[in-house]
């Protein structure tokens, strides 16, 4: 009898755990199996470069979503690495600091975050500092378009309510608490011997912890960074009332497009073109994603 | 100007850190440890004063009122309050077995190697953007419990159990809530999972030892580790209160009536949000900060919860 409840146990948990990784599978072929298609249908490699479609047009592409996806993910991930690494030293060094461990709770926090109100709150600050900094940000605009062309206005001008930097803000936010965790994790790993070893070499407590431990985790947070950047580059939820979305080519002053808002967009719309373009543009995303988690697995792998 | 002094204010800030980390090293690594703290405390601190003529209006009485009417200017929030309870309860009844099961798969059952890989595909679902749910939320989940429940619903009516046909559309509070449930396992998981790790060896083979089953020692150890088991639950519950974009494609924007059938459309507060903040004017807008107010207090409580609960012995 005992026997028999273990097996019927087991098997319990076995197909429990089966149901939890399914979906997975039926996400990843569902977006594949309409996705490239749907590329196909609206114009195969233009797909990259072009608008996207419109109700009464069916062919299209997502290029300035691409373009403002990357630009916004860049920004994010710069800002939140250049941030999120040193208080994640912080967090996983300075254990025994009671700050610390206020620190990494709020931390954890963070990370637990609705990612909606972190779009709110920037949007909120935005729109407090606009008037301020405007006129400053429009001087140093023709400035920079007297200096490199008017190209520069795509990138320096006053901002609008929506805008790329905003979006970029709130991804960085967004980021911040997934590295200084993972940081955090992989400082606390660093062995006793070896941290003393450290101190003693390198003088400087600076030195100690970021110079020479640094170099002992490099692998688990370069881990940290690409894995904080695919989380990023698919949020939709900041970037709502941040980068707003553009169906052109614009400035990043301005409102500006991106992928997950593109897909968040289209697919609540009745139009079938649309919808298709919001399969392709989920089948790129879902590449984007794919890809550099491969590529932290194998990063991470050899720690 | 109150914008040029909190910009002012973030640069000396930003300005500070960088010298004192190369001064005094120890006081420059507490500012940096203090922006964690910022950033939650200025969210709550904006979302706290931008909500103030909210309950200037309505008083307390925005959270039990169920009236949501555009043009009389009368909002509640206990439509969207009480979406979000529905939902993330029935996201973690499904989700906590499910993440028992996938602990158990992983540590007791797979050889170690398959575990490795069954533990990757579990943090790339992880990794999934939200929206890439909420897509196939809306076009395949959606209608399949659509189905499902209308196929339940003539089986019922033919055994006589109920009278009226249940009937449900692909964006329900049901919908949302399965989908949730997929989209926390692997948090649940993660924690359960390190919890499940630090199990003693020598309380493993103690427990082996009693003569226990496999499966006994399972349920052993499960109780072993129940601080793990409740943080990984209000972790997950954090989350599923918490998500946006995918419940906001799923669950169907329903404003306007109280429910508490998850077969109707709903509302969360969070999908609420990102649904009516585009185009909210007038006495909308402070309803949707004290909205936002909300969910944010309720993810600082429960976090709390969690970190105590997850920490006790460490802290």
């Amino acid at each position: 009898m005992r026997r028999v409840i273990n097996y019927l146990g087991l098997s319990m948990f076995v197909a429990l755990a089966l149901i939890g990784v399914a979906p997975l599978f039926l996400i990843i072929y569902d977006i594949y199996s309409r996705g490239i298609p749907a590329i196909i249908e609206l114009g195969g490699w233009s797909f990259f470069i072009d608008i996207p479609p419109s109700p009464f047009v069916d062919k299209g592409g997502i290029g300035p979503q691409l373009v403002g996806s990357l630009y916004m993910t860049a920004i994010g991930a710069l800002i939140g690495f250049a941030i999120g690494f040193p208080l994640g030293v912080y967090v996983g060094e300075f254990r025994k600091d009671l700050f610390a461990n206020v620190s990494r709770g709020a931390v954890n926090m963070l990370v637990e975050f609705p990612t909606i109100t972190i779009g709110l709150f920037v949007f909120t600050l935005l729109g407090l500092m606009r008037q301020d900094i405007n006129p400053v940000l429009e001087n140093i605009g023709d400035a920079a378009a007297s200096v490199f062309g008017e190209g520069a206005r795509y990138f320096i001008g006053p901002l609008d309510y929506y805008n790329a930097y905003a979006g970029a803000v709130a991804l960085a936010l967004i980021m911040i608490p997934y590295v200084a965790l993972f940081t955090a994790s992989a400082y606390s790993t660093v062995e006793p011997q070896l941290r003393e070893a450290a101190y003693a070499v390198s003088g400087r407590e600076y030195n100690a912890v970021f110079v020479v431990l640094r170099k002992v985790v490099a692998r688990a947070i370069l881990t940290a960074a690409l894995l904080g950047t695919a989380k990023i580059a698919g949020e939709t939820a900041p970037l709502i009332f941040t980068a707003f979305g553009n169906n052109y080519y614009g400035e990043f002053t301005k409102p500006t497009a991106a992928v997950p808002l593109w897909i968040y967009y289209a697919s609540q719309t009745p139009y079938e073109s649309l919808i298709i373009s919001a399969y392709g543009a989920a089948a790129v995303l879902l590449t984007i994603i794919l890809a550099i988690f491969i590529i932290a697995r194998a990063v991470g792998r050899q720690i | 100007m109150l914008g040029l002094i909190i910009l002012l204010s973030l640069i000396f800030y930003i300005f500070s850190i960088v010298v004192l980390v190369f001064i005094k090293f120890r006081i420059g690594m507490k500012l940096i440890g203090a922006v964690s703290i910022l950033i939650i405390g200025g969210m709550a601190v904006v979302f706290l004063i931008f909500s103030l003529p909210a309950f200037e209006k309505f008083g307390v009485g925005i959270f039990f009122s169920t009236e949501w009417d555009p043009g009389a200017e009368r909002y509640g929030l206990a439509n969207a309050i009480t979406g979000t309870l529905l939902t993330s309860a029935i996201a973690i009844a499904i989700a906590v077995p499910i993440a028992l099961g996938i602990v158990v798969f992983i540590n007791e059952i797979l050889p170690r190697r398959l575990a490795g890989i069954f533990g990757s595909l579990v943090d790339l679902t992880a990794a999934l953007p939200t929206v890439l749910f909420g897509l196939w939320g809306l076009f395949v989940l959606g209608p399949a419990l659509a189905w499902a429940v209308e196929s339940f619903s003539n089986v019922l009516l033919q055994l006589g159990l109920i009278s009226e046909p249940l009937y449900t559309t692909r964006t329900s509070l049901l919908t949302a809530s399965v989908l949730l449930a997929i989209m926390i396992v692997p948090y649940a998981a993660a924690v359960i999972r390190e919890g499940y790790a630090l199990v003693p060896k020598h309380v493993e083979e103690a427990i082996y030892a009693m003569g226990a089953t496999k499966f006994e020692a399972i349920l052993i150890k499960f109780r072993y580790i129940r601080n793990y088991l409740f943080g990984g639950f209000f972790l997950a519950l954090g989350r599923a209160m918490g998500e946006t974009v995918a419940v906001a494609m799923v669950v169907g924007g329903n404003y306007y009536t109280f429910t508490i059938n998850p077969l109707d459309s709903g509302i969360t507060l969070s999908s609420l949000i990102a649904l009516q903040f585009p185009n909210a004017f007038g006495i909308l807008v402070p309803v949707l900060y004290a909205a936002a107010l909300t969910i944010a207090l309720i993810g600082i409580i429960i976090n709390t919860v969690a970190i105590y609960i997850l920490y006790r012995g460490q802290l």
